[in-house]
């Protein structure tokens, strides 16, 4: 008799084990905040070119947009017990640029862009928390705040992103909004208040796994400007031969959709190329194309080349010489027709530790250059650990 | 119409791929994005450059005199 029971006792316990949750069998997680990983990254710019906005040239000809930029950024990940994940990003903006420098130097300037033409350090800190909601979905809030001298910006978002067919597919969408607080300057440097802009911005994206090697990504995003849409202090070339203000609608539909794969390659490599369609309410259609092809050399290095051409519309109101009475007008050559490419070489490693998961360091350089004359070389290294 | 078409073949013309056998999905040259900062880079590089960028997911545009 007690053999059978014995007996029913060992076939019952494990089909009674299978009901347990893990937090039955393990015990309730200990509450923990730990660092996950730290990631810097630094990158530098040195841009020449022309365009009919700047008025560091001829009254009606094009004025230098030459720039440095150096741009430092800090992201850090926590964990929050299992189910919340923090991430906080820390990006900051030094420029020296020759556009806004030239108004300062107009006699009547006192102040113009705040200096910012001297030199210009701009911050931001943004904070995203994702929720683990169970095992195929995530919830995440965004909020942002951005910093410089003349200007302000609040960014907040909220977003889901849940996984299917056993995480071969993934479905996310996500909303957020832009408020833009910043000072009104004329062409002459003089201060006039303050003015705003605002953003709200929506995207839906898919993902799939197409087969062991291969994954795919299409993403649609929809956004609506109102507002204050110009830096206010861009100028136009008059045909009375003056400059005069850029005058931007107040309105502005943007609509992107993109697609991107990754295959893997039978040498230790891979490909990643992506498409991109934009139109908006400007007038303004363009197409985008970019390749990246990565070639692992060792177990902990790789390098990767990139390729990307740009081709836009100009906006309907872009002019290089406008009638005194136009009601609507830039000179901006980020609003002209070009084609822009860019091709650059990176290299990176990531080295095992045993005291960390891994060491990751990178180093890359990139040229973009466009048909309207612009020209920037750009360097960029990070350093990351994973804890 | 297009896009719906390409959504559905894109939906609907792929096989499971299993867990066990996603090993090479690891490789940090398999992912389908670069990591975040250097998303940033180039997505502030870009959004402050080319009037046609943006629209998908970036801020407004910052105020700095690269604008």
């Amino acid at each position: 008799m007690a053999v059978t029971a014995f007996t029913i006792a060992m076939i019952a316990a494990p089909a009674h084990a299978q009901t347990l949750s893990d937090e039955e069998i393990l015990g309730r997680p200990r509450p923990y905040f730990r660092l996950e990983s730290m990631r810097m990254r630094v990158s530098t710019f040195e841009q020449e070119g022309r365009g009919y906005q700047s008025q560091a040239g001829p009254t009606l000809g094009p004025g230098s947009e030459r720039m440095t930029v150096l741009q430092p950024q800090i992201e850090a990940v926590f964990k929050q017990g299992e189910r919340l994940t923090h991430c906080v990003w820390l990006p900051i903006d030094v420029v020296t640029a020759a556009s806004p420098d030239a108004i300062d130097r107009t006699p009547a300037s006192a102040d113009v862009v705040s200096n910012s033409s001297r030199q210009n350090v701009g911050g931001a800190i943004d904070w995203t928390t994702t929720y683990k909601a169970d095992k195929k979905t995530d919830l995440f809030v965004r909020d942002g705040f951005h910093l410089e001298e003349n200007f302000r910006s609040w960014n907040g978002g909220m977003g889901v992103t849940r996984s299917f067919a056993d995480d071969n597919a993934t479905v996310s969408a996500s909303f957020n909004a832009y408020f833009d607080w910043f000072d009104r300057f004329d062409i002459g440097g003089h201060r006039h208040g303050r003015t705003s802009r605002s953003t709200s911005n929506g995207n839906l994206g898919f993902s799939q796994l197409l087969s062991t090697t291969t994954i795919a990504r299409l993403d649609y995003g929809l956004t609506v400007q109102s507002g204050e849409l110009g830096n206010t202090w861009n100028s136009v070339p008059l045909a009375i031969g003056d400059r005069g203000p850029e005058i931007m609608p107040d309105r502005r539909v943007r609509q992107a959709i993109s697609g991107r794969i990754v295959q893997g390659l039978p040498w230790n490599g891979s490909i990643r190329a992506s498409y991109r369609f934009y139109t908006d309410s400007w007038g303004i259609d363009a197409h985008t194309v970019e390749a990246t092809l990565m070639q692992r050399l060792t177990p902990w290095a790789y390098v990767r080349g990139v390729y990307r051409v740009h081709t836009q519309d100009s906006a309907a109101f872009f002019t290089t010489l406008a009638a005194n009475g136009a009601t609507l007008r830039t000179s901006d050559s980020d609003l002209d027709r070009f084609v822009a490419q860019t091709w650059g070489a990176h290299a990176a490693i990531d080295v095992p530790d045993p005291r960390l998961k891994t060491i990751h360091f990178d180093v890359g350089y990139e040229r973009y250059f466009r048909s309207n004359g612009l020209t920037v070389n750009m360097f960029t290294w990070s350093t990351g650990f994973r804890f | 119409m297009k896009l719906v078409l390409l959504f559905a073949l894109f939906t609907t013309s792929c096989a499971v791929v299993p867990q066990n056998r996603r090993g090479k999905m690891a490789d940090p040259m398999m992912q389908i994005a670069d990591d975040p900062l250097e998303v940033y880079r180039k997505q502030k590089f870009y959004t402050t450059r080319e009037g046609a960028a943006g629209g998908d997911g970036a801020a407004a545009g910052g105020g700095c005199g690269c604008q």
